[in-house]
């Protein structure tokens, strides 16, 4: 039942809008890591190959954890002091 | 091997030139600094990637839409809700099977049974030509055309694989009249496949 054809993976087409259903479709598949995986597994991925994808993708999760964190710092509003730093 | 060749032949010229005459310019080309792409990888690497139907892939604009839309996405009703008086279920299926070299695209009836089946290499496109997206669509709007007139009006599609005819094929069948109520991806994933084919030398 949870990855029933026609149920999984399925957009209507609103309008006669097909571009768009594609695209939304799209965006949902590279979001899971569906098209990723599909292009990995076209070929071997030898496992220096895949200890270094893994330390990249470790890193890149790292970085944007920080960064996603300094934006919201910098973003965020009702503070008690609004210009810290400032007399 | 070229190049010594015409070096030799440039020296040559040169030698019998200043022979002739002394104070004449020697030739000389720029090419070599003109080139700016050395090796193969190189400039693999600096072509345009391949179109692999899947536009949109990476683009934010899409998530607000997602979230507003949930009338986009199916349901648990959704086999039994009525399109033009048809169950969703009892809908023919268009299949379309994508590669990076060709479109196949079969019409099924809601229960499997093929009634159109038609590809890019059956269209006349041979070779290269068949992986193209005008070859999708053109093989698309003729098995379109072909459908319409075998009395199928709204189908439900599915799309399985990459390939430039990923969405031009999609494009092609609404171009031809069809319409087109659902879009699926059945693209075969596995997270722990066999192993697969080792990896092309470039």
């Amino acid at each position: 039942m949870r990855h029933l054809k026609f149920i999984a993976r399925t957009i209507f087409v609103q309008n006669n809008d097909v571009d768009a259903a594609c695209r939304t479709l799209n965006r949902i598949l590279g979001r899971e890591d569906i098209l990723d995986q599909f292009r990995r597994t076209r070929f071997f991925e030898k496992p220096h190959q895949f200890r270094r994808r893994i330390n990249f993708e470790k890193c890149k999760a790292i970085y944007n954890e920080d960064m996603d964190r300094k934006i919201q710092f910098v973003l965020r509003k009702n503070r008690a002091d609004p210009f810290p730093g400032s007399f | 091997m070229l190049r010594n060749s015409l070096c030799s032949l440039l020296k040559n010229i040169s030698i019998t030139e200043k022979c002739a005459q002394s104070n004449v310019k020697t030739l000389f080309t720029s090419a070599a600094n003109l080139r700016d792409v050395t090796d193969r990888r190189e400039m693999l690497r600096s072509m345009p990637a391949a179109d692999e139907g899947t536009a949109g892939e990476k683009a934010v604009d899409v998530d607000s839409l997602i979230n507003q839309n949930f009338n986009v996405f199916p349901d648990v009703n959704t086999p039994n809700r009525l399109f033009n008086g048809v169950p969703f279920k009892d809908i023919p299926i268009f299949n379309i099977r994508v590669s990076p070299n060709n479109t196949i695209l079969c019409l099924t009836t809601a229960k499997g049974i093929p009634q159109l089946i038609r590809s890019c290499g059956i269209e006349g496109f041979k070779n290269t030509r068949k992986g193209t997206n005008i070859a999708a669509q053109a093989t698309a709007i003729s098995i379109g055309t072909k459908a319409l007139e075998k009395g199928f009006k709204s189908v439900r599609v599915t799309v399985r694989g990459l390939g430039p005819g990923r969405m031009s094929a999609i494009k092609g069948l609404q171009m031809s009249g069809l319409e087109i109520i659902s879009i699926t991806d059945t693209t075969r994933v596995s997270w722990n496949p066999p192993r697969p084919r080792k990896q092309r030398k470039l």
